[in-house]
């Protein structure tokens, strides 16, 4: 199956930020992400995420659990309180007790998905359903 | 019969001499405090037998008179003191008794001398105020025994209650004695309340030196009782420490002992009751110093056997107190006995103890190394699939061919560090099941497409007409059914048909998997469902699995309520069939 370059285009307008620590895990999704047509941010620490946050305006963000300065549930905390109207948060962990993708659901989380359970593409294809799935979650209340 | 009343007398007299002989044997064979003072006491009583004696055959006199009064009055006062010896009175009740002592000593010699011709009531109220004094030494011990052994072992409860009885045999003598006065001094009279007193010498002599019999006899209501709690005790004891605190109090009630210990084979005190570790170290290095088991301490005697535990040899010991029978072969026996099942629990405890270390680090590890497996896994699931689909540049033929084996391959990983992790989390009590209502024909159907892509195999599914409603997590029923799918398409090699059926009769719905491969041997059924468990047989050595696929599927089954059996013939197949109960769906109104 070849990736047409139509996805490049419908994409190009979407910013992700990823926020994961792991290079190797960082560098394939910016791959597949790239690849279709997505502009791609990494953060490697919980700060330098914050600081895209504010700079950049992501579309989404893909954030991880085990992070060197805090764990990815502190982020979700935080993004809550600093950055009320954040874009939505998909987390990416490789951890998948029951409970920890409850607590990741509890914290506003659009999606929790294990990693080595899903490929790039399949996140790939997911992103724009997910954008739009929290545009229509937002502008519910403000109706 | 003045005959009578003369041998009645003597022999009274010599019973309390013997009595008194014996105690004092007993002292002399295993010293302690509390046993010299009862020692004393009934040689002060031997000692006024005997005066009595000497008077009918050479005379009163006023010495022997008052000598007679002053060591029945002692003796009552070591009767008080034996009591305190180990159920402490306090200093000021000490003190008072003595000076109830020396008080009545005091008007006991004036009784005889200075009083010896006045009224006979003044003569009757001295008399009575000894009297008293004597039922105050005595009578406060005698109920405090008897009190004291209503919570102790059959042994202790019996021997404290001899010796209370016999000294209110021997009161009740001394009262009716000094009231009935001159109307007891008729010969009958005299022969029976001798006869009584003689009566009570065996009584008193059984407290505290009891024969073997006699103590087999007292223990024996209780032994069955005993045996059955140590038998339980040595059985289901979670741990070590808990098994040997258990059993100190029970060899304390076996053997009638006041302290029990039980030391590891380590030297370490596992556990003690009614003893020190300094008791303990003492007793344990005194028994160094002596090669035989039975040793003598100050305090009372003292019995230790060895314990042959797996990791060396241990000891359990216990400690008489003032009502221990001393300990004799009989005891020694008992306690060898109880050694040998405390030993047989120690062991069994340590092996329990090792055991669930074991598994739990098992658990750890499973856990841990899953986690970390799919960090690794993540990334080369990611490239591998870019691979495929041509996202990292074209592919030749020979690489065309490869990266779907490698996508194959690496789910195949992926499937096990799932079936990993799930087993961890069930072990653990992780497991969560989130149960909704469904169609046990969907689920069975999602799980047949997906194993027919994955086995690459034609999978026939029958389902009946009506749906198969269940209350069940339908993720976990799916991993169960894809589980027994690819078990039967792996175990049939040679590419027969593969079926998949659904029922339902009785209640119970069921999901029956059949393959027409290579069958199970009989012998190997039961190690099918366990962890770990796979059955070898030059047919299956090269065949990949964890041994995990088939004990989560059962485990998931039976936390739905349900179950999973399996018939099976080798050469000719295996069916497996999972069984859950059946959705009761409320009834629907309107």
């Amino acid at each position: 199956v070849e990736v047409t370059s139509i996805g490049s285009v419908r994409h190009q307008s979407i910013h992700i930020l990823l926020i994961e620590d792991d290079g190797a895990i960082a560098d394939m999704y910016r791959l597949q992400l790239e690849y279709d047509g997505y502009q791609v941010t990494i953060a490697t620490t919980g700060e330098n995420g914050f600081a895209t946050m504010a700079a950049a305006h992501p579309d989404i963000v893909l954030l991880d659990l085990l992070l060197p300065d805090r764990s990815g549930f502190e982020i979700m905390a935080d993004l809550g309180k600093e950055f009320p109207n954040h874009p939505p948060v998909v987390i990416l962990s490789n951890y998948g007790e029951p409970t920890m993708i409850d607590k990741g659901l509890a914290l506003g989380a659009i999606e929790y998905l294990v990693k080595s359970r899903v490929t790039p593409a399949l996140i790939s294809q997911k992103i724009p359903g997910w954008i739009e799935q929290a545009g229509r979650g937002q502008a519910e209340p403000d109706d | 019969v003045i005959l009578a009343e003369r041998i009645a007398v003597n022999l009274t007299a010599l019973g309390f001499l013997l009595l008194g002989i014996a105690t004092a044997a007993e002292w002399y064979r295993h010293r302690g405090r509390a046993r010299a003072m009862l020692t004393l006491a009934l040689i002060f009583l031997a000692v006024v037998a005997i005066i009595g004696r000497v008077q009918d055959m050479i005379g009163t006199s006023t010495a022997l008179d008052a000598l007679t009064i002053v060591c029945f009055l002692i003796s009552g006062f070591f009767v008080l003191l034996f009591r305190a010896a180990f159920l402490p009175l306090s200093r000021p009740a000490l003190r008072a008794a003595a000076a109830v002592l020396v008080i009545s000593c005091v008007v006991g010699v004036a009784d005889v001398t200075v009083f010896a011709n006045s009224a006979q009531a003044i003569t009757s109220i001295l008399a009575l105020e000894l009297v008293a004094a004597w039922t105050i030494f005595t009578g406060e011990p005698i109920v405090r025994f008897w009190l004291d052994s209503r919570n102790l072992p059959s042994v202790q409860k019996a021997r404290m209650r001899a010796l209370s009885f016999g000294f209110t045999v021997l009161l009740a003598v001394v009262v009716v004695s000094a009231l009935g006065g001159t109307a007891l001094q008729n010969p009958a009279a005299v022969i029976a309340t001798q006869l009584i007193a003689l009566a009570v010498v065996p009584v008193v002599y059984v407290s505290f030196a009891p024969p073997a019999l006699l103590r087999r006899m007292w223990r024996l209501g209780e032994e069955v009782e005993l045996r059955r709690a140590i038998q339980d005790l040595v059985n289901f004891s979670p741990t070590r420490k808990v098994l040997a605190e258990k059993a100190v109090g029970w060899a304390n009630r076996l053997l009638g002992a006041d302290g029990a210990f039980i030391v590891d084979a380590d030297g370490a005190l596992l556990a003690s009751s009614g003893i020190d570790a300094d008791g303990v170290d003492r007793i344990l290095s005194a028994r160094e110093e002596q090669a035989d088991g039975a040793i003598n301490e100050d305090r009372g005697a003292v019995l230790v056997v060895a314990l042959h535990l797996s990791d060396g040899v241990g000891a359990m010991g216990v400690k008489g107190g003032p009502f221990t029978p001393l300990f004799g072969s009989d005891e020694i026996n008992q306690l060898e006995g109880y050694a040998v099942a405390v030993t047989a629990g120690l062991d069994r405890a340590r092996v329990t103890e090792r055991l669930a270390i074991i598994e739990k680090n098992k658990t750890q590890f499973l856990n841990l190394a899953s986690h970390e497996l799919r960090g690794p896994l993540t990334v080369v699931r990611g490239y591998v699939s870019m691979l495929e689909a041509g996202l990292l540049g074209p592919l030749n033929d020979r690489g065309r061919k490869a990266a779907p084996v490698m996508s194959a391959k690496v789910g195949e990983m992926n499937a096990l560090i799932e079936q990993m992790i799930e087993a961890a989390r069930l072990e653990d009590g992780r497991l969560m099941l989130r149960p909704a209502e469904a169609d046990l024909c969907h689920i069975a159907s999602a799980a047949v497409d997906s194993a027919r892509v994955d086995g690459m195999r034609e999978i026939v599914l029958e389902c009946p007409d009506q749906p198969v409603l269940v209350q069940v997590d339908s993720e976990r029923v799916q991993t169960i059914l894809a589980n027994l799918l690819s078990n039967a398409i792996k175990y049939s090699p040679n590419g027969s048909p593969v079926s998949c059926e659904v029922t339902i009769r009785g209640g119970v719905a069921r999901v029956s998997v059949k393959d027409s491969g290579i069958g199970i041997a009989k012998e190997d059924l039961p190690i099918l469902f366990t962890r770990f468990g796979r059955v070898s047989t030059p047919q299956t050595v090269h065949l990949p699995g964890t041994g995990l696929g088939l004990f989560l599927a059962r485990q998931l089954a039976r936390l739905h309520g349900g179950e999973i059996t399996v018939d099976s013939v080798p050469e000719r197949g295996s069916t497996f069939t999972l069984h859950l109960p059946q959705f009761a769906a409320p009834t629907l109104t309107g």
